[in-house]
């Protein structure tokens, strides 16, 4: 048993689609205009003036089981024990096989470095005790991450208090990003 | 201010867990530190007025990263997306990076580059020129809101102008009257801890304002507060909300009077309040008799029904219940007393000074920097202010009055437009009119970050260093929250740049004014900061970017029927005899505004998230969200102007016409058509906003509010067709 296991809860009601979490995300990872590793699916309804809108952040959601590294040719795309799944860019040759393989479509190929590149939960950040910069930054702290181990987490606490739903758990993928309901 | 006063003012606990926990969520340890070519430095954002708290992280010289500042408890420890892409500013190619003067025809575009001292040579020489023929009025001094600002404006003052204007009456000055009317001072609205909230026009949850934004999706989602949402759009707040009501435009006053009706018919006021602390309450109860929620249906198109069942879950909700203020511009020519009418309600129900409620703000005292006085200027101000908006804030004035005085020459010639951090070209509605009061100048010259629209016509262009290459004057936001910030250096200046002190200083030297500003920033904030409560208080703010006074919020301090109000009676004015005397309607009298004749539309102004009014469209990053403006129209209204999704349309008004692409969207009124400030811009130098999409300030027509003189942004009525 791993001592840590990364995941994501998030609020998507409390989502604003202020973009701040897209914007620093662009920061911290150097991330060009044109691709982003982290993004806002909305959703428009109704009939005025019977209308509803919804936000939902979404990313890489780490999957417990990732299909993006079973396809991986040259074993560029790993997972760490703490569950963050990575990409070694001097591995990976760029095929792209895992771009198709993601159920999420939360991978891209940048055509300037030939790799392909995706949301790391800021992996440098959360190995000097940070939070990855699409949650600290978020104003209505719709995202909750931390370690879904740890039974006096935050994590657990919203998970054993709140309905949750996961996105695709069909394919297997065991995602890790807990949608609170 | 002694220590005891001090903690008298600011102690207090209440509700101050709940912040700690929700700012628990960073671990990076407080102040500056350093590892290797790595340096992190607290300071102050500057994309929008809510002074956010930063921490810049630097590698070798270059700014890698924004990150939120937990410390700081009125930005509760988040930073939005404009903060995120703040440090492209510094990095902009574009960006204004040495002294010009125009070298072609005003808004030809032709620049030389010349050094500080021949800018300020020529800049005196000018100014001085307008003096000897037209006097000391004859030059206007117009900025927008900034920690030196108060430079700026001193320099305007003692070079004996009273031609100051300052960006309320384009803001919130019909808000701040009106409360400061009923209550002598502008409440915080404490969304925190309120239980139900009611909000009209104003959209939190895009036009991001600290702490409301974050308090009010706090109280929402974890604590059920209820809110009510009234806009003609279908806004990200609306959409959030557990009622939208489409109001019709212009009518929220009927739906406030009819609350009004409703709680003092059934007696739902708080009676012991209302006999303690305000007057006026037995002319209010005659005055609302006729404003029934049936009335007020046929005005709003809200259910009376509905009128009804919110004015009485906002009663019983009460003291924990607001009708939020807003603060965005005047929306119509009676602004001031619909807000009057919600202070009102507000009052009534005594929420004043409770948690969850309106509460007035706490402040922190600063030390002041002992400069030389200098004379008060001589002449009368050219918008005549008290004989205009005797009522308002006198020093402030009132933009588009004073627009209208200067290209009529009356009273006198104002020849003479010295402008910093401010871009009337898109503040100022009236576009055309503007430009008319440029061409009417002799000199224009202005101090900016980049080539804003007004810059571009400007004569002399003075670059200020980015709020990320310079020291400001430390600054003091009161509020629920009150915080003191300080904004410092976190790289050196990347070009030929100067804060606003410096350029002050550069020019009060060749004006004979030097004697006023002979400091530097050092000592004022040094004199500012030694009134502090903590030991070594500006190393302290270096270290940390913020202080705030421990304890938290505190409530109640001005509920003791002594407390006088600072209003003509003392209490709370519900009848205000100051506005009889002055003329005015002592209570908000319900006037019904104009509807768009057939075939035309309201044009409806309003936010998003990720731009700040007109100045932050040519940042790459935010740029990207959005990279053109639509205009938002009802699909049964597209259909009758025989406009598709997509279509290029032209929007024109009595003052001007724009073409941009249309939007065609269930989420707004069909009498209503919508459009996003900030494109359409004349200046090629921002490259990504110019000539895209429209400029709503070329549409909106002059308009503003009888009492405060503050810009009505909707009363102008567009035709849209396709090209």
């Amino acid at each position: 048993m791993p001592d840590k296991r990364y995941a994501l809860v998030i609020d998507s009601r409390k989502c604003l689609d202020c973009k701040a979490c897209v914007v620093a995300c662009r920061a911290e990872n150097h991330v060009p205009l044109g691709y982003s590793r982290n993004w806002i699916n909305e959703e428009h309804r109704g009939t005025w003036p019977k209308l509803l809108a919804a936000f939902e952040p979404e990313q890489c959601h780490h999957c417990t089981n990732p299909s993006c590294v079973r396809v991986c040719p040259t074993g560029a795309s790993f997972q760490r024990d703490d569950g963050i799944v990575l990409i070694n860019e001097a591995d990976c040759i760029g095929c792209r096989y895992c771009v198709v393989a993601c159920p999420y479509n939360a991978r891209f190929f940048r055509e300037d470095k030939g790799v392909v590149e995706k949301c790391t939960f800021c992996v440098q950040r959360v190995d000097r005790g940070e939070m990855p910069a699409c949650v600290e930054t978020c104003p209505s702290k719709a995202r909750v991450f931390g370690d879904i181990t740890d039974p006096d987490g935050k994590l657990q606490q919203l998970l054993a208090t709140r309905e949750y739903r996961l996105k695709k758990p069909e394919t297997g993928n065991g995602p890790q990003i807990y949608y609170l309901i | 201010m002694d220590r005891r006063r001090f903690l008298k003012t600011t102690s207090g606990t209440a509700g101050a867990g709940a912040i700690a926990s929700s700012l628990s969520c960073s671990l990076r340890k407080r102040g500056t530190v350093s590892r290797g070519g790595r340096r992190e430095v607290p300071t102050t954002c500057e994309l929008c007025p809510n002074k956010c708290s930063v921490v810049a992280v630097v590698e070798d010289g270059v700014i890698r990263k924004l990150n939120p500042n937990p410390e700081n408890p009125k930005s509760r420890g988040m930073l939005c997306a404009r903060g995120n892409a703040g440090f492209l500013q510094a990095y902009d190619p574009n960006r204004l990076k040495r002294p010009l003067i125009r070298a072609g025809a005003r808004g030809e575009g032709k620049w030389r580059e010349v050094s500080w001292d021949e800018a300020f040579d020529y800049t005196a020489q000018k100014l001085t020129a307008i003096k000897e023929k037209y006097g000391p009025q004859g030059v206007l001094w117009s900025s927008t809101e900034a920690f030196a600002e108060i430079f700026f404006k001193n320099l305007g003052l003692a070079f004996g102008s009273p031609n100051i204007v300052r960006h309320p009456t384009l803001c919130l000055s019909s808000v701040n009257l009106a409360y400061s009317t009923t209550f002598g001072t502008v409440p915080s609205f404490d969304l925190l801890n309120a239980n139900y909230v009611i909000m009209a026009g104003a959209n939190r949850f895009e036009a991001l304002i600290t702490p409301d934004t974050m308090d009010l999706i706090d109280s929402t989602m974890n604590r059920k507060t209820r809110l009510i949402c009234l806009d003609p759009r279908f806004t990200v707040t609306a959409s959030k909300a557990d009622q939208w009501f489409p109001i019709k435009p212009g009518t929220d006053m009927a739906f406030i009077l009819a609350m009004l009706h409703v709680v003092i018919a059934e007696g739902r006021h708080d009676k012991e309040f209302v006999v303690n602390y305000c007057t006026g309450f037995e002319q209010l109860t005659e005055h609302v008799k006729p404003y029934t929620p049936e009335w007020a249906e046929k005005e709003t198109e809200i259910p009376a029904r509905d009128i009804g069942r919110i004015a009485r879950e906002f009663s019983d909700a009460a003291p924990r219940a607001v009708f939020y203020a807003g603060r965005r511009s005047s929306w119509y020519q009676n602004d001031f007393q619909m807000r009057r009418a919600q202070a009102i309600l507000n009052a009534i129900v005594g929420n004043w000074d409770r948690q969850g409620g309106m509460v007035p703000n706490a402040k922190i005292a600063l030390g002041e920097y002992m400069f030389l006085p200098w004379d008060d200027p001589k002449a009368p101000r050219v918008d005549e202010m008290d004989k205009n908006f005797p009522l308002a804030a006198q020093g402030d004035g009132a933009y588009l009055k004073l627009r209208e005085n200067v290209l009529a020459g009356s009273p006198y010639p104002v020849k003479g437009w010295m402008i910093a951090k401010q871009d009337p070209l898109n503040a100022l509605p009236e576009q055309a009119k503007t430009l008319r009061m440029i061409e009417q100048m002799d000199f224009i010259a202005a101090i900016d970050i980049q080539m804003s629209d007004s810059a571009w016509y400007a004569d002399v262009l003075f670059p200020e260093s980015t709020y990320l290459e310079r020291w400001d004057p430390i600054e003091v936001m009161s509020g629920i929250w009150p915080v003191v910030v300080l904004r410092q250096p976190v790289i050196k200046p990347l070009h030929d740049t100067k804060p606003c002190l410096e350029i002050v200083q550069g020019l009060a030297k060749r004006l004979g004014l030097q004697q006023y500003f002979d400091f530097t920033i050092e000592q004022w904030n040094e004199a500012a900061a030694k009134e502090l409560p903590i030991e070594m208080p500006l190393e302290y703010l270096k270290k940390h970017g913020v202080f705030t006074p421990p304890g938290g919020p505190k409530y109640g301090a001005t509920l003791n029927p002594e407390h006088r109000f600072v209003t003509k009676s003392g209490k709370i004015e519900l009848y205000s005899e100051r506005l009889q005397e002055n003329g005015h309607d002592p209570l908000p009298v319900y006037h019904s505004r104009p509807e768009p004749p057939y075939g035309k539309f309201r044009l409806v102004i309003g936010r998003k998230a990720f731009y700040t009014h007109a100045n932050s469209t040519s940042n790459p990053w935010l740029f990207d969200f959005a990279p053109e403006n639509r205009l938002w129209i009802n699909p049964a209204s597209a259909r009758s102007a025989g406009v598709a999704d997509g279509d290029q349309v032209e929007v024109a008004s009595s003052v001007g016409a724009v073409q941009l692409r249309a939007k065609v969207t269930q989420e707004i009124r069909p009498d209503c058509v919508f459009m996003l400030h900030g494109f359409g811009k004349r200046s090629p130098w921002l490259k990504r906003a110019y000539n895209r999409g429209g400029s709503d300030a070329a549409l909106l027509e002059t308009a503003w509010d009888k009492v405060s003189g503050n810009a009505a942004m909707h009363e102008t009525f567009v035709k849209v067709r396709k090209v």
